[in-house]
């Protein structure tokens, strides 16, 4: 367990495409799947990102958003970390692409780091880390995914599961905010849980400059590109609810605090039977559990900000909470935070390229 | 380990058993269907209601009513519920 100090919340904002994907619209499901898929799940609709607009840019018009809310002067900001599994290319990160198109100094330091599902608590960790070490008084963490991207559309276990979008959390050294404490967790045997099996070198199909892309029938059935997502939700689905709430409750006991102190727990989106049987299991009431599954899906890295930002009107006075990714990976962690009044902003609506 | 629910029994040499009808009748109520119509043959994957999101129920189930995680390699290599049932009771008490 690990405990942070020093590091406050200034602003969260997040940024979502127009373009509204319905469940009851989804052709490759019968009407009465529909219906099963949308009362399992919860997700009735997601955000999908026009063919041009990247995980960077909904994250720079988020990022946008903190900066002209706070006012901050561009020249301030020392460190722009942006996690995503859906990077504009391979190479160069897309953190340092970013720092161009905000417009951020060549003294601002930047990388990118590949979580999904778990980003917001790891992101908190090593951001918060890294200012504190470095006394880099201003940071941006950025997060986000254009997940329709990577999944096939025929795909009925991933693509009516995702939506896009990208999100921004300002942060600022401060000695007297309250300590956050962290529990973050790996098991990288899980690995094939959640999967985009080319692309990388060790398994690059076809091979670099030979040959078509071919696709090939998995044991569910479906036909996909080595290049698109693999989600085997059983899997994930047993490791969620067995693994992630003992994750919360080490937060919570280590806080020297009782469940009931928290405001709100904010889980990434999965679906609504692995969050609600999370809040169940560790004794968070249904209300305190914020949920934006019905109009937004699995939104990825961006789940967590995303979900306070829905809920924007629930935080206009101090708020401590408890937030929890889990998923891809397998990667997972909870974090305990305060989150300042009035500094969680309303969801940004844009088809913006930067 | 102490269960809460009456599903689970321990013997007299701390061996935790579930019996057969109990199993039956928590898995039916997962997938929403008659106890009386699943026995400890049935080919549950067979069954006209089953798909991928009752793979999701039954997991549930096992972890709500047993408290035991069951991957879904357990679902795609059992074929009964008579062999889901064993899976089960072979991980009872080991969380």
């Amino acid at each position: 367990m690990s405990r942070l100090s020093g590091i406050v919340v200034r602003a969260v904002a997040t940024a979502v495409p127009h373009e509204v994907a319905r469940t009851q619209d989804y052709d490759y499901l019968t009407p009465e799947d529909r219906q099963r898929f949308q009362k399992a799940t919860g997700i009735s609709q997601r955000r999908i990102s026009p063919l041009n607009q990247y995980a960077s840019d909904l994250c720079a018009a988020a990022a946008e958003r903190v900066i002209d809310h706070l006012g901050w002067d561009r020249a301030s900001i020392g460190a722009l970390i942006l996690i995503t599994q859906t990077s504009d290319q391979p190479i160069p990160a897309t953190s340092i692409v970013l720092q161009d198109k905000l417009g951020l100094p060549q003294t601002c330091a930047t990388f990118d780091l590949n979580l999904g599902c778990s980003a917001y608590p790891y992101g908190l960790a090593v951001i918060g880390a890294f200012m504190q070490s470095l006394g880099i008084s201003r940071g941006l963490l950025l997060m986000g995914d254009v997940s329709s991207r990577v999944c096939a559309k025929h795909d009925k276990s991933a693509w009516p599961l995702f939506g896009d979008a990208g999100s921004a959390t300002a942060l600022e050294l401060d000695e007297s905010a309250d300590p956050m404490y962290l529990d973050l967790m790996s098991d990288g045997s899980g690995r094939d849980a959640i999967i985009v099996p080319s692309g990388g070198l060790a398994s690059r199909i076809p091979p670099p400059n030979e040959g078509p892309v071919p696709s090939t029938v998995g044991s569910d059935g479906i036909s996909r590109r080595p290049d698109n997502l693999i989600l085997r939700g059983a899997d994930i689905f047993s490791f969620a609810i067995s693994k992630v709430p003992p994750s919360i409750k080490r937060v919570i006991d280590s806080n020297t605090r009782a469940v009931d102190d928290f405001d709100f727990l904010v889980l990434h989106q999965a679906n609504k039977m692995i969050n609600d049987t999370i809040a169940k299991k560790t004794g968070f009431s249904p209300d305190k559990s914020l949920s934006t599954l019905a109009d937004y899906g699995n939104t990825s890295s961006a789940s967590i900000p995303l979900t306070m930002c829905a809920n924007a009107d629930r935080f206009q006075v101090n708020r401590l909470v408890l937030v929890c990714g889990f998923g891809v990976g397998l990667s997972w962690a909870s974090a305990s935070l305060t989150i300042p009044a009035k500094v969680v902003l309303p969801i940004v609506e844009t088809d913006d390229v930067y | 380990m102490t269960y809460s629910k009456v599903a689970v029994t321990v013997t007299s040499n701390g061996v935790y058993r579930v019996s057969i009808e109990r199993f039956i009748d928590r898995f039916a109520y997962a997938i929403e269907v008659e106890p009386e119509t699943l026995s400890v043959d049935t080919e549950y994957k067979e069954l006209d209601v089953w798909d991928s999101l009752n793979t999701l129920s039954v997991i549930a189930m096992a972890d709500a009513d047993f408290d035991v995680a069951i991957s879904g390699k357990d679902v795609e290599s059992t074929r009964t519920i008579g062999e889901l049932w064993q899976r089960v009771e072979a991980k009872l008490g080991k969380s």
